[in-house]
């Protein structure tokens, strides 16, 4: 796809392709967070459109990529406001939205879970058993607590934290929230389905084409080898199109119905269908009077809402994250999962070290604070070198956490002065363990294909394997096509996530190109990385090489309207060996502006279970007079360094960098995002309570 | 009921339903794919299409009110139109879903200031979102095709 053809809009997206008689899809969906489903009655759909009920879906199987606890349609009990209980395919998406109108359900209400609090007092059950996922994104060993609503607890345990406690002069304890937000992808989640000779094929946004291939071969009792799964370019995802959303729904549609069915989620729908995980932190942080860090405690609670998706892994990488890239000898972390009759949380750009840093890095401005010591001073004492112990017991080398603070300080003028501003250091780790293949192939009138999983969602992964093809081959990029990935055709890859995509498949390529060589038709490179935590330790290896980065932040507030103005704003970002120069800042710039939304204003508001903010409108993100004029990043590169993934690295660090540049004016905040009254409360409390 | 108007400068005539959009009736009827439906409620600008040379979300504009109009869509726009040789040269995109709109708010807004400041180019557009952020080289390519 030539520059041009995007710019003038002739890519085509998944909501963009069809198929001959192909039908329209619309879901209906549970008003209620948590209800008994007694009835469903479609009778009155005209015989002309087609209805899917939970009877239809009853016989077949239990998918979810790390946990199985969703079925097609909800069966007996909706577990969440947005819960899909029946769908229609029509000719058109308004006969099908009428269609609708004509299914009757009957509730019966039960008490629903709306909070991490009530979710843990365990009164009400979201699910009653348990079950680990066979896919295998259910990489790590998951550990439900049954009979509770904590589906994975994740443990680290490094030295002796209450040993620890003792050494320390200055103990800072915090509680942190963050709430939910969405991903709103410009293209919303899009899916064509059709049955072939009993195979089903699918086109459909997702980082995840195995993983939704496995997931779909269980539901319909297929072998994996009689799912297609084609991935066109997205319009965005941010970690939205990951693992099954609408794929198992639109193939049930489509092989009642006889015909293809595309199912293109109308915008409101997104919030009930992914949103990020909400998350409630307990740090507990000391320190000896010089600054030297000694023991350190965090607490954990994400609220996964209805369905686990991939929030196992989430808290197991908020568990590590939230230790933040520092040398601590004892370490105590407890990180758990938690049910709720919420929609569904799964990835979001950052994976958790969103959350996780907003909590570690704040409370460690507050402790600085305490210690009477400079934040960045405090940093830069106990930040992870070349050479250090990491919390999990790995060994870290090719760290660059130091300078990446140092750059973004010295870009706000650190050193003349720190009111009004503050830093924020970051440490993500990618998907470990975990395998790329990659196939690159003659073709017949000359030039080369690459055959690869990486979907592109924007983010220029295609670009950036082509142009690493380019120098390997030394071909030029015209001679170079890459096709949409296509189980069918393509070499298996773990998935498009975790910023890994250049750095795993970049490697893959080169022995690609190398067996190409010697067979002169078709090479096929693999490249794997591996490691792994104890869930019950968090000993291990967790991640194969680290995204790094450190965030600063300057602000003016309007201490009479409570309004925060992000002044400067910069990111220096560890990035090895940078393959596309443009496509690299675009990451960095993107991100931060991302991070800029989640520090100032996203959040997804609830009322009695249901979203009240499920539009662009009442959900803002950040639009072009968002941006401050000062919005500058750093690219850190060393001589043959690996390639480090761009992707998420520069979004987890901004809130809490914005977060710190407030509490430097005494503005002491512990929730996301910095509305306008949070700040006021905070600069109330430091006011001694004064009433407004 | 039949609407007429012009599309890139093309006649077409169109059966429409009076509570149908522009939007739905280009992207179904006249094979503009480049307006896409994304917010739903006029606030993204992903649908954003001219109408007698203003920006105009097709997604609220009911099609029976284009009759008699000039519509320009990006498809409109050739690769050396100097507002996409300036998003090409900025590398102002990246998953492409926003891009045609941003860029044909974009000419109208050079159209009406050929220097426009960059207040001026935020204001202008504020309303055509870009999840993927790419408003930094954005605001650069509209300044380098006003050089």
């Amino acid at each position: 796809m030539s520059r041009e053809s995007i710019l003038l809009g002739r890519v085509r997206y998944s909501q963009d392709r069809e198929l001959p008689g192909m039908l329209h899809a619309r879901v209906l969906r549970s008003p209620y967070p948590h209800a008994r489903i007694v009835r469903v009655d479609a009778s009155a759909v005209p015989a002309r459109a087609v209805a899917l009920t939970p009877d239809d879906v009853r016989g077949l199987g239990v998918y979810g990529c790390q946990i199985q606890d969703q079925t097609v349609l909800a069966l007996d009990r909706a577990l969440h406001a947005g819960d899909p209980v029946a769908a229609v395919a029509a000719a058109t998406p308004d006969e099908a939205e009428d269609a609708l109108a004509l299914i009757e359900v009957e509730y019966e209400e039960l008490p629903a879970v709306s909070d991490l609090e009530e979710a843990l007092a365990g009164s009400v059950l979201v699910h009653e058993r348990i079950r680990i996922s066979d896919n295998d994104a259910a990489y790590f060993g998951i550990r439900p607590e049954q009979g509770t609503n904590v589906c994975h607890r994740f443990r680290i345990l490094h030295g002796d934290f209450e040993v620890g406690l003792e050494q320390a002069d200055v103990v800072i304890e915090e509680t942190f929230r963050t709430p939910a937000a969405q991903h709103a992808p410009m293209e919303p989640h899009a899916c064509l389905a059709r049955w072939e000779g009993g195979r089903l094929e699918l086109w459909t946004g997702t980082h995840t084409p195995f993983n939704v291939r496995s997931d779909l071969a269980r539901v319909f009792g297929l072998a994996e080898e009689d799912v297609r799964v084609v991935v066109p370019p997205m319009g965005g995802s941010f970690g939205a199109k990951t693992f099954v959303h609408l794929e198992a729904l639109t193939a049930a549609l489509a092989r009642k119905a006889g015909r293809p069915v595309r199912c293109v989620l109308p915008r409101s729908e997104e919030w009930v269908t992914n949103n990020r995980h909400p998350a409630l932190l307990t740090v507990k942080i000391g320190a000896t009077a010089d600054g030297t860090l000694v023991a350190k405690r965090v607490d954990s609670w994400i609220d996964t809402g209805a369905y686990a998706d991939c929030g196992p892994g989430v808290a197991q990488k908020i568990g590590y994250s939230a230790v933040g890239p520092y040398r601590i000898p004892h370490v105590h972390v407890e990180s758990r999962c938690v049910y709720t009759n919420r929609p569904p949380n799964g990835a979001f750009r950052g994976f958790g070290a969103t959350q996780a840093a907003w909590a570690s890095e704040r409370a460690m401005d507050l402790l600085a604070d305490r210690l009477g010591l400079d934040p960045l001073e405090l940093r830069l004492r106990n930040v992870l070198r070349d050479g250090d112990v990491f919390c999990t017991g790995e060994t870290v080398r090719d760290v660059h956490f130091a300078e990446c603070l140092e750059r973004a300080a010295a870009a706000i003028d650190w050193g003349q002065g720190r009111s009004g501003k503050g830093l924020c250091v970051l440490l993500k780790g990618m998907q470990t363990p975990s395998r790329a293949q990659i196939a690159v192939e003659a073709a017949d009138g000359g030039g080369y294909t690459i055959r690869c999983a990486t979907a592109e969602l924007g983010q220029g992964s295609r670009r950036a394997l082509t142009l690493v093809a380019s120098e390997l081959l030394g071909a030029p990029l015209s001679e170079i096509s890459f096709p949409d990935p296509d189980t069918d055709i393509v070499p298996y890859d773990t998935r498009a996530t975790s910023s890994r995509s250049t750095y795993m498949m970049g490697n893959a390529l080169e022995e690609a190109v190398r067996e190409l060589r010697k067979d002169g038709r078709r090479g096929v490179g693999e490249f794997r990385n591996s490691g792994g935590l104890d869930p019950d330790t968090g000993q291990g290896v967790a991640s194969s090489h680290w995204h790094q980065g450190a965030a600063a932040a300057e602000v003016r507030v309007d201490e009479e309207t409570g309004l925060v103005e992000v002044v400067r704003l910069h990111a220096a970002v560890y990035a090895g060996r940078v393959v596309n120069p443009p496509g690299a800042e675009l990451q960095n710039e993107g991100s931060m502006i991302m991070g800029l939304g989640s520090a100032l204003f996203e959040a997804v508001s609830f009322a009695d279970g249901q979203v009240v903010n499920a539009n662009l409108s009442d959900y803002q993100i950040p639009s072009i007079a968002d941006i401050p004029d000062g919005l500058t990043h750093d690219l850190l590169t060393k001589p043959g360094a690996e390639v480090h993934g761009l992707g998420e690295t520069a979004l987890p660090p901004v809130p809490a960098a914005i977060g710190n540049a407030l509490g430097s004016l005494g503005i002491q905040t512990t929730e996301l995002p910095l509305m306008p009254e949070t700040v006021l409360a905070a600069i109330d409390r430091r006011d001694g309570g004064g009433v407004r | 009921m039949r609407v007429r108007f012009a599309l890139n400068g093309e006649p077409v005539e169109l059966d429409v339903r009076a509570d149908e959009t522009l939007l739905t009736v280009l992207r179904r009827d006249a094979g503009i794919l480049s307006a896409r439906e994304s917010c739903g409620i006029g606030v993204c600008g992903a649908c954003t299409v001219l109408v007698d040379g203003r920006p105009t979300s097709a997604c609220l504009l009911l099609a029976p009110l284009a009759d008699g109009a000039e519509v320009a869509t990006a498809e409109g726009l050739g690769p050396d139109h100097p507002v996409v040789r300036a998003f090409a040269e900025a590398h102002a995109f990246q998953c492409g879903f926003c891009t045609p709109g941003m860029i044909v708010a974009a000419t109208a807004l050079l159209a009406e200031s050929p220097s426009p400041s960059d207040a001026q180019i935020r204001h202008a557009l504020a309303g055509n979102l870009c999840r993927c952020g790419s408003y930094v080289k954005i605001l650069e390519a509209v300044r380098r095709a006003a050089a």
